[in-house]
């Protein structure tokens, strides 16, 4: 079966932590393989959340996962921030820290969107070398997430699979590999979804999310606000035939039901996982 | 309008800056991208080569998405902590506080959180509404609330430590607020407000009234306990760090009652038992 290249654990099934389910899952311990937390809900708090995944945290795998640190943004590092984020995955003992391939904002702001960056060979130098800095800071590899985009840029050099493939390659980072995002972008910009997977370099790759999205007609949005469709699942066993089994991530951000619906959803990727197993033996 | 090579074929700092100006733009999509902040840096005539069109929309409806999904955001995080204010003015009207709020206080942090930090202070200076007042006492209390949530966890005293306290200390001992209390002094009574959100009841008209609030956490919930102007002041004087001999003297001369002494012993065992004190020191 192949590897990421850091031998980081394939974790199983998981889903993200969510204040909704706080009360659920500490009464009910329920059987899952790891929980992902958003790195920003717990940085500057003292409240029930830290506490909540502090407990969480004793008895299940953590990863972490990030919205604020715009790798691609033309302003300065937030240094600050990023130490914030490795006390944060000491303190949980996060297996890994993972944010997006996109910036947030620019002279001193944040729009709190994961924004597109131009694919050139210019963003891609300047990216790769805020990633080699963050790594320096965190004393791990980061693992970075493709993003859903609803639009492209003209100047774009590269198509976005080159320029996820170069980015980890160069910067010597992780990859977070969402199977929705291909999904959405695929549609947006119209392409095959299946050049894109084919072009991963499997062994940066060290988890895999998974998420329902909003069909516009014209464009589809990554809300996160229900069951994953079939297509995609489709998608999800074709990638696990080009990278092999990963922890595996449910992400379900709006409309977010019950813990037992989100928890069944994402243990419909078994089945995928167990052909996998099947067709590798 | 000419354009150069720069504007047709912009580098990545110029599309972050534009990108940017027409997402946080309050307008429409299309007064966005001819906004003056958007035009200095890229012309609104070179969208179609910087955006490029889809299958199935054209360069501003793909931008629009992001424009549309930044005040959505906003709106989320601030009625996620102003629920009650959001209550008061509706929907339409809150948006459109929000709206008007963003571009005055953008967010600059990596969280969201603390975007309505700055809520109080600006409503405070929209004089051009006739309730600013009021809606700036109501903004206080759920700042507070929000400030509470997050603050760190503290031990709490408790009576019998309290107690155990010797006789001769007590002259100048001084007690210790637990980090998540925070004391606030309104004109406006707001508690009203608060009850007819909660009972999903219309909320009733503002009213001027001289309004002390504690609020504070309680198994990492938050709380509030209104208080008279005297309980508020002694407690104001305790939490500054006042001798606790002191802050009693000055409250038994407010305090005009032949029950003067139980009554303040009353006070404190509420604010114990509350769990409102960390530690005494001696």
């Amino acid at each position: 079966m192949k590897d990421n290249r850091w031998g980081l654990p394939d974790l199983g099934l998981g889903v993200g932590l969510r204040t909704t389910h706080f009360s659920h899952i500490l009464s009910n311990r329920p059987d899952i393989g790891f929980f992902e937390i958003l790195t920003e809900n717990y940085l500057d708090t003292g409240g029930r959340p830290l506490y909540v995944v502090d407990q969480v945290a004793e008895q299940y795998p953590i990863v972490m996962h990030g919205v604020s640190m715009s790798i691609g943004s033309t302003d300065p590092l937030d240094r600050e921030y990023i130490k914030k984020v490795k006390g944060l995955a000491e303190r949980t003992g996060a297996l890994w820290v993972s944010d997006h391939i996109c910036w947030t904002g620019v002279l001193g702001r944040n729009t709190h969107d994961l924004l597109p960056l131009p694919y050139t060979e210019q963003v891609l130098r300047h990216t790769v070398e805020r990633i080699r800095a963050v790594q320096d800071i965190l004393q791990r590899p980061l693992v970075l997430e493709n993003p859903s985009t609803y639009l492209e840029f003209g100047s774009s050099e590269m198509p976005e699979w080159e320029f996820v493939a170069r980015l980890a390659e160069d910067a010597d980072c992780g990859l977070l590999f969402d199977v929705n995002n291909v999904y959405v972008s695929a549609f947006n910009h119209g392409y095959d979804p299946r050049v894109y997977i084919d072009a991963i370099p499997a062994d940066r790759v060290c988890q895999y999310h998974l998420a329902g999205h909003t069909n516009k007609g014209t464009h589809i949005i990554d809300t996160h606000s229900d069951h994953v469709i079939d297509p995609v699942w489709e998608l999800f066993g074709h990638t696990l035939r080009h990278v092999g089994l990963r922890a595996t991530l449910l992400e379900w951000d709006a409309d977010i039901p019950p813990f037992e619906v989100v928890h069944a959803e994402v243990l419909k990727a078994a089945v995928w996982r167990n052909v996998e197993v099947a067709h590798a033996a | 309008m000419p354009r150069d090579q720069d504007t047709v074929n912009p580098d990545v700092e110029r599309i972050q800056r534009w990108m940017q100006a027409v997402i946080v733009n309050p307008g429409d999509v299309e007064q966005a991208i001819r906004s003056p902040e958007a035009t200095s840096e890229i012309p609104a005539e070179s969208l179609g080569e910087v955006v490029t069109p889809s299958h199935s929309m054209t360069s501003a409806e793909r931008v629009d998405v992001y424009h549309g999904m930044y005040l959505l955001r906003m709106v989320e995080a601030l009625e996620y902590d102003y629920p009650t204010l959001k209550h008061y003015l509706g929907q339409e009207s809150f948006e459109e506080l929000v709206r008007e709020y963003v571009q005055v206080h953008p967010s600059r942090s990596y969280t969201l959180n603390r975007l309505g930090d700055h809520l109080p202070e600006y409503l405070e200076t929209r004089h051009d509404w006739a309730d600013s007042g009021f809606l700036a006492d109501l903004a206080r209390f759920e700042l507070a609330i929000t400030e509470v949530f997050d603050e760190a966890e503290s031990p709490v005293l408790t009576a019998e430590e309290l107690q155990s306290v010797p006789t001769e200390a007590w002259e100048s001992a001084r007690l210790k607020p637990i980090a998540a209390f925070r004391l606030l002094e309104l004109k406006h009574a707001v508690v009203p407000h608060l009850k007819a959100y909660h009972g999903d009841q219309p909320s009733p008209r503002p009213r001027r009234r001289n309004t002390w609030v504690a609020i504070y956490r309680r198994d990492f919930s938050p709380l509030y306990l209104e208080l008279t102007r005297a309980e508020h002041d002694l407690l104001r004087a305790l939490v500054e760090g006042t001798s606790l001999a002191e802050s009693l003297a000055a409250a038994a001369v407010k305090v005009r009652s032949s029950q003067r002494q139980e009554k303040i012993f009353r006070w404190f065992r509420t604010w114990v038992a509350e769990g409102l004190f960390s530690a005494v020191e001696t």
